[in-house]
């Protein structure tokens, strides 16, 4: 990172957007807002957007210009499959395990201090955090009785801890961090627990005849379709993740590097969506997966 | 032509799966649409099987994705 004097023209160009801006903001506070049945309401409100529009793109052009002009927020395009190693106490770790442990110990820290501090003052009509937390609970518990077919609180309670770990993963991203689910290693990793769910709970619920039994139904013909499709969920489950999780951030790499000293507003709004709404419906869908999964290994046939 | 012309066009030849995974979605939101507008009071039922669908077709253009990366990041080495 360099820093450049800037030329007179650039120091011309900021200024007169800053002025502008400035201006047409100021402007727009002039303008009266009439009543909403009187005359005039609709062309006031129309020149406002019109002013509140031009000001914020000129105070976003001045900012930009800028930070340019000062070789800041320049942005080099570097998107790595696998993330960078680092050492730790003597051994080469990824920096996605890093982040993972300190996800871990952050849930945990957070854990210890509501079942400390909140928890013994529950009470018994639900407020604030006691709302949220009952919600949550609640809604992991009604997933897994409706996939399972009746309640299981070790599984409720497995899959709750799982998507806390994904959603501190995806807090760990808007730090400005490699989250942890960007890893082949972590999805795969949880991806065969599942696989390992669906085959114990199929063998405590059916026996181990009843669960090899399920593999010749209807017919022994596609016995060994029926072994590679169970072969490829954890394949699948991990890879739909991984891909996922690695797609919304190279789009959000991507918009960085175009965006280069401009990036200030546009890459906030678009990480809400990359960053924040994506990939809680894919931590959703990974969980509803493993529950349907799990669901049918143990689903009586007669 | 040289080696990452050809690693390129493999890349966009293996995210061609996206239009496959596309029209599935498509036909697969549209026939949720019609279910929907036939018995509104299954909404809910309606949505979860479509969401659990649409993951599992939007999946081969996660594969094709992924291959296309993998190519990009592994074999240009």
């Amino acid at each position: 990172m360099q820093f450049i004097m800037p030329s007179v023209g650039k120091w011309i160009a900021i200024a007169l957007s800053l002025i502008v801006g400035v201006g047409a903001l100021y402007l727009r506070s002039r303008i009266p807002q009439p009543e909403k049945m009187e005359e005039g309401y609709k062309s006031a409100k129309k020149k406002r957007n019109l002013l509140l529009m031009a000001g914020v793109l000129l105070l976003w052009l001045c900012s930009g210009l800028f930070l340019g002009s000062f070789g800041l927020g320049a942005r080099e395009f570097q998107v790595e499959i696998s993330p960078t190693r680092m050492d730790i106490l003597g051994s080469s770790v990824s920096s996605t395990v890093f982040m993972s442990w300190i996800v871990i110990a952050a849930l945990a820290v957070i854990a210890i201090l509501l079942r400390i501090f909140i928890i013994p003052r529950f009470k018994e009509t639900p407020r604030g955090l006691q709302l949220v937390l009952e919600t949550a609970v609640t809604a992991i518990n009604d997933l897994t009785k409706e996939k399972y077919g009746h309640r299981n609180d070790g599984l409720a309670s497995y899959f709750f801890a799982l998507a806390a770990l994904f959603i501190g993963s995806a807090v760990v991203e808007l730090f400005g961090f490699r989250p942890p689910t960007t890893d082949l290693s972590m999805t795969l990793s949880y991806a065969l627990v599942t696989f390992v769910l669906i085959n114990v709970y199929g063998i405590y619920k059916k026996g181990i005849k009843g669960r090899l039994q399920s593999f010749i139904r209807p017919k022994a013909i596609i016995a060994p379709f029926k072994l590679l499709s169970d072969l490829a969920v954890p394949i699948s489950l991990a890879c739909r993740l991984f891909g996922n999780m690695l797609g919304g951030m190279v789009v959000v790499e991507l918009i960085y590097f175009a965006l280069g000293a401009f990036s200030v507003g546009i890459p906030a709004v678009l990480g809400l969506y990359f960053n924040a709404f994506h990939p809680l419906i894919q931590f959703f869908i990974f969980i509803n997966l493993s529950l349907t999964f799990i669901g049918e290994a143990v689903e009586e046939i007669e | 032509m040289t080696d990452i012309g050809l690693i390129a066009i493999g890349a966009g030849l293996a995210v061609l799966t996206g239009a496959g995974a596309g029209l599935g979605m498509g036909i697969a939101t549209g026939k949720a649409v019609e279910a929907v507008a036939r018995q509104p009071e299954a909404n809910s039922k309606i949505n979860a099987l479509l969401l659990l669908g649409l993951a599992l077709t939007e999946s081969t253009a996660i594969y094709g994705f992924v291959t296309a990366l993998v190519m990009i990041f592994t074999m240009g080495k």
